[in-house]
């Protein structure tokens, strides 16, 4: 096996990121919520403050730090959820096909049609703000766009000589989704995944700036980022600091995500070539 | 001393404005303006909203029976000419003006202003400037169903009617507003009115492209001669504080209302300095208290509050400047603002002090509900919750979207919150809202119970002697903030940024973006001076 | 073909109706409503009794079925109920707003698929060259900004400094007005277009019949230009098919910031306002509109690729 720069640099871009959440505590400078100094707002970044203060005299790096913790929990829980709903009845529904088919597609095609922000922002207006809500808002109304991929790629697969041969040997309904088809068409899937997490950090912004994010004062990167909009050119750093970390969580999952499709896909050996 | 120069600052900035406008207006050109509270203008139809978002283009279709003087802070009539008060003051005769005409050419007659008001009390439709117009003797039959015309309302002849009230008020302060709008009776009724509205404003509609910009071009026959002076009117809805600053730096507007961030930056700006307009709003920023929550039952407990928070510092640092610091609920600019006064000291020692008398020497934890709001929402919140922190007093936030922070706290559904509300510009009126016998749903959002100050507002309902009257506010006021219902914050101060070329803009203290367009006027140097 | 069309259509009736029935229940249990949102500029106070009238004047008091009842009683003669907020027939205002918004959706479409697409196929030529990193860097560059950040870039960069275009409004046709809203609006489809497609492209790659054509000695280009494009395009008619209706819904940010007269800031102020006939009259178009362009897209996919087949 060759060795696969994307897989590699979006590992340590994800995994980089994932440690700044989970040693947030050790490695942050101040605590992200109350060491809120007004007499240092807006300091830029430098030997004190890394990533500068934002308007409230918190230090930004600190914040950043704990906002991984936010940030990727909404991103990879939510996605987890909308990618496990989209792939059990994208497949079942190509498989078995029938009323269940129809039905499935009318639901995701129902799903796919509303606009999801406007969903996910009734779900947390009724739900109130906070962690959870945010997971379960995100996680039902995503999952239509993989659903509809597993499916069609469900559907091009199924035909194909292995899983009739499959069939033919007798295999199980299950272990034919899940040893024949599932790898077979894992690469576009693990790309709308991986897309899909940056999307909820996305989304998760959104919802803050309509008021209905994350339970301010804790710091989630969206937020931050929002938050920062009306000094975009006065004090940037506010936005950089958080911008660049959504950035780096994304290009690492996308990189990630490309690197895990060449090796889940079973032709790729070919490409050695 | 502080406050004293700020308020100076502000009338210095007037000045200039009413030294600019010594200059001989130009005719002609098109003024660019913008209405920055965000949503899309709703409709044609000024008596269905509310909004300052729709007041903005109202100032510019209509005619009203009053409107606000901004430089000398009152209310004086607009379509009528002159005014007779009875005795009692309740009994409000005028004489409509001969040369106000509606955009079609029509003369107005007192049966444009009897069915406009009519028309808004229209029980089906709860036009929301039913609330000023239900002021007017049985304006709420019409509004029950139980008459077809308002009793209070006599036409005497074609230009002149009289108006009853229900109790003594002065109408100026309620008739000024764009939903309270006088439409031309005859052709309002017709299918299609709206879709080219007319009106007695300065202006005259051209177009409405929904969500994006309405465009007037200048109604020749206004009745003030000569006005207005530009010949063009585009106003397009902004709500994006950043949006709107491109805008304004491309030189794509010519005002724009400022958030605090702004504020700073276009005052360091050499050239973007020099067009700046500042003024002392009447609205009180404030955390509203419920004392069905125990520990805000006392009052030690709200005043220790007060006490905890360093309000000076926030509003140094994180509103920079953009504000006035709060002593009590009253404004800057009411005439029963006491500017002796001093405001609740930062103390956090008297806080704790305070606290342990209460019977809370550990402090408690309270819920805050508040909006994204950057000058009265979570920004703020997250500033104070390090120095409540410090006298033991645990903050949650529990974040709304703004438009439901209303529904929240008029149904009571809150611990604390924190919100702008407005305190004038009538003082009495602004006063009532803590009189126990006003609902909560109507503005006693605290639901303030306290019969010395009740007896106060009392007394000066009653009061007719004008100087009495405000000595009764003014002790009502100081009595407001020992009993400190609220966190007293700030008073908001409004700033608009003009390009050079416009001119005759009015520091109207209601609300800054509300300008009497037929007095603004652009200079040959604007893009858009053709 | 046609039979299959119609039947489709058919089944757009009761998604039409679900959706309505959700947004239903979804907005009678959201907290605040019309008359109480009016107060959220802290001197619109609106007494209990007038919030009662109101709620009545809505039909807000009614039971929940009978309200929904009513409504697809009037759906059904293409009735979509008065605005609370506007007063004004739903229909109107959706007319009103119904072209800008067509205009604004399209061109951010076409954006997307004229630098998408071949970024994709570029990018797949040679996986994990320096090519397809760079797209990738470019893609997620456009995936990593929420739109708002975007769009305020934009006017910076291409209104402020350059003076380029105009940095807001609708400017009646003049194209310069759409230039900024559709990159702004574009660039998250962009980014889904190019990778699907390049993933596309790679799927196809190593299927049987590409493989085939290879060995018979087909030229790179040619298997390129024919199989590996033919086949990519159905997943790629896919991708743009359903991008369609979020390029639609995702128009709300855009639209405000750039005072664009769209669906998407009518919702929002609906939403906002809790103006329910609106805001499912909004919805219902978004749906609707998804639905035909992806039954389009459906039959184009088969057009292309005469292997698909519906019954």
């Amino acid at each position: 096996m060759k060795f696969r720069a994307n897989l590699w640099i979006g590992a340590t871009c994800f995994a980089l990121v994932v440690a700044g959440g989970v040693f947030a505590p050790w490695l942050a400078h101040t605590d992200p919520v109350m060491d809120a100094n007004l007499m240092n707002a807006e300091v830029p970044p430098g030997s004190e403050f890394w990533f500068g203060t934002d308007a409230q005299g918190r230090d930004i790096y600190s914040r950043v730090l704990h906002g991984a913790r936010i940030s990727l929990t909404v991103g990879i829980v939510s996605q987890l959820i909308n990618t496990c709903i989209g792939v059990a009845l994208g497949l079942s529904a190509a498989y078995w096909g029938g009323w269940w088919d129809d039905f499935v597609n009318g639901l995701t095609n129902m799903m796919l049609a509303i606009p999801s922000l406007i969903f996910a922002l009734a779900i947390m207006a009724i739900l109130q703000p906070g962690l959870t809500s945010l997971l379960i808002a995100l996680g039902l109304t995503n999952w239509s766009f993989t659903c509809r991929l597993t499916r069609a790629a469900t559907l091009s697969v199924k035909q194909l000589g292995y899983v009739e041969a499959a069939r033919s040997l007798g295999y199980g309904t299950f272990r034919i989704m899940f040893t024949q088809i599932l790898p077979n068409i894992a690469g576009p899937i693990i790309v709308i995944g991986t897309l899909g997490m940056g999307g909820a950090v996305l989304a998760e912004a959104s919802l803050s700036f309509l008021g209905l994010g994350i339970r301010p004062p804790f710091p989630s990167w969206g937020s931050m980022l929002s938050d920062a909009r009306d000094q975009i050119s006065t004090a940037p750093w506010i936005s950089i600091f958080p911008g660049l970390a959504i950035f780096l969580t994304v290009l690492g999952l996308n990189l990630l995500g490309d690197g895990l499709r060449d090796i889940l896909d079973p032709h790729s050996q070919t490409r050695k070539a | 001393m502080l406050k004293k120069l700020a308020f100076t600052t502000a009338l210095t900035f007037a000045a200039f404005t009413l030294q600019a406008q010594a200059q001989e207006p130009r005719r002609g050109g098109t003024i660019r303006f913008t209405a920055p509270y965000g949503a899309s203008f709703v409709s044609n139809d000024s008596h269905v909203s509310n909004q300052i978002q729709d007041e903005i283009y109202g100032y510019a279709l209509h005619g009203m029976l009053y409107k606000w003087d901004a430089k000398n802070g009152k209310p004086v009539l607009d379509i009528a000419e002159s005014v007779q008060v009875s005795a009692d003051g309740k009994t409000y005769t005028y004489k409509l003006r001969d040369n106000a005409l509606f955009h079609n050419g029509r003369k107005l007659t007192s049966d444009d202003v009897i069915w406009s008001y009519t028309r808004i009390m229209d029980g089906s439709k709860n036009y929301p400037g039913a609330r000023y117009v239900a002021r007017i003797a049985g304006a709420t039959d019409v509004q029950k169903g139980q008459a077809k015309e308002i009793s209070g309302l006599k036409k005497i002849d074609d230009s002149s009617f009289s108006m009853t009230l229900t109790d003594k008020a002065d109408p100026g302060y309620f008739l000024f507003q764009a939903q309270t709008a006088i439409l031309p009776a005859k052709e309002a009724q017709a299918a299609g009115f709206f879709d080219k509205p007319i009106g007695l404003g300065p202006f005259k509609f051209v177009e409405h492209v929904p969500g994006s910009r309405m465009a007037f071009e200048r109604w020749d026959k206004y009745y003030l001669t000569g006005k207005p002076y530009a010949d063009k009117l585009v106003i397009s809805p902004m709500g994006e504080a950043a949006a709107r600053d491109v805008a304004f730096r491309n030189k794509e507007v010519d005002v724009s209302i400022l958030g605090s961030t702004q504020y700073v930056a276009y005052k360091a700006d050499p050239n973007l300095s020099k067009g700046i307009l500042e003024v002392a709003e009447v609205f009180t920023r404030n955390m509203g208290m419920n004392p069905t929550f125990k520990p805000f039952s006392d009052k030690r407990v709200r005043q220790a509050i007060n006490h905890a928070i360093d309000s000076e510092l926030i509003i140094k640092r994180l509103v920079r400047d953009k504000a006035y610091r709060a002593s009590s609920w009253l404004p800057l600019s009411s005439p029963a603002f006491d500017k002796d006064a001093k405001p609740y000291a930062f103390d956090p020692e008297k806080a704790k002090k305070l606290l342990a008398e209460a019977g809370y020497p550990d402090g408690f934890e309270f819920e805050w509900t508040a909006t994204p709001n950057e000058s009265w929402g979570v920004p703020i919140v997250e500033a104070t919750i390090p120095m409540l922190a410090k006298v033991g007093i645990k903050v949650k936030v529990k974040p709304v979207e703004t438009s439901a922070l209303g529904g929240v706290v008029v149904g009571g559904d809150f611990q604390a919150y924190i919100w702008s509300n407005t305190s004038g510009p009538d003082t009495l009126t602004a006063l009532k809202c803590f009189h126990s016998s006003t609902p909560r749903s109507s503005c006693n959002y605290t639901t303030f119970k306290n019969p010395a100050y009740d007896k106060l507002i009392d007394d000066a309902s009653n009061e007719a002697d004008a100087t009495k009257q405000l000595d009764l506010l003014k002790k009502a006021n100081a009595l407001l903030q020992e009993e400190a219902p609220v966190w007293f914050f700030n008073y908001n101060k409004a700033v608009l940024a003009y390009q050079p070329w416009l001119h005759g803009l009015q520091p109207n203290s209601t609300e800054l973006a509300l300008q009497r367009y037929e007095e603004l006027w652009v200079d040959t140097t604007s893009p858009a001076a053709k | 073909m046609l039979p299959y069309v119609f039947r489709r259509l058919l089944q757009a009736i009761p998604i039409l109706l679900a959706v309505a029935a959700l947004i239903f229940v979804l907005f009678s249990v959201i907290p605040g409503n019309f008359a109480t949102s009016q107060m959220a500029d802290g001197r619109s106070n609106i007494d209990a009794a007038t919030i009662a009238r109101m709620n009545e004047q809505f039909g807000l008091n009614d039971p929940l079925p009978l309200r929904f009842a009513k409504y697809v009683g009037g759906l059904a003669t293409f009735d979509l109920g008065d605005s609370f907020r506007t007063r004004q027939p739903v229909i109107n205002l959706i007319g009103e707003r119904l072209w800008p918004s067509l205009q604004l959706a399209l061109a951010a479409m076409a954006f997307a698929i004229v630098i998408g697409v071949p970024l994709g196929f570029l990018a797949a030529l040679k996986p994990g060259g320096w090519l397809d990193m760079l797209s990738m860097v470019f893609a997620v560059s456009g995936l990593s900004l929420p739109m708002f950040w975007l769009g305020l870039l934009l006017m910076y960069a291409f209104a402020l400094t350059l003076n380029w275009f105009p940095s807001f409004g609708y400017g009646d046709g003049d194209p310069r007005y759409i230039v900024l809203p559709a990159i702004a609006l574009g660039v998250s489809p962009l980014a889904l277009l190019a990778r699907t497609a390049r993933a596309a492209v790679l799927e196809v790659m190593h299927a049987d019949f590409v493989r085939t054509a290879r060995a018979k000695g087909a030229s790179a280009y040619r298997v390129m230009r024919w199989h590996v494009a033919r086949n990519a395009l159905v997943i790629v008619l896919t991708t743009l098919g359903l991008q369609f209706g979020s390029v639609l819904g995702q128009a709300v940010v855009v639209e405000k910031l750039f005072a664009w007269p769209g669906l998407g800031s009518l919702l929002v102020d609906s939403v906002t306002w809790r103006d329910i006939p609106a805001v499912q009259g909004c919805i219902l178009t978004i749906v609707l509109f998804f639905l035909v362009v992806n039954i389009a897209v459906d039959v184009l996919c088969a057009v292309v690729d005469p292997r698909i087949k519906y019954s």
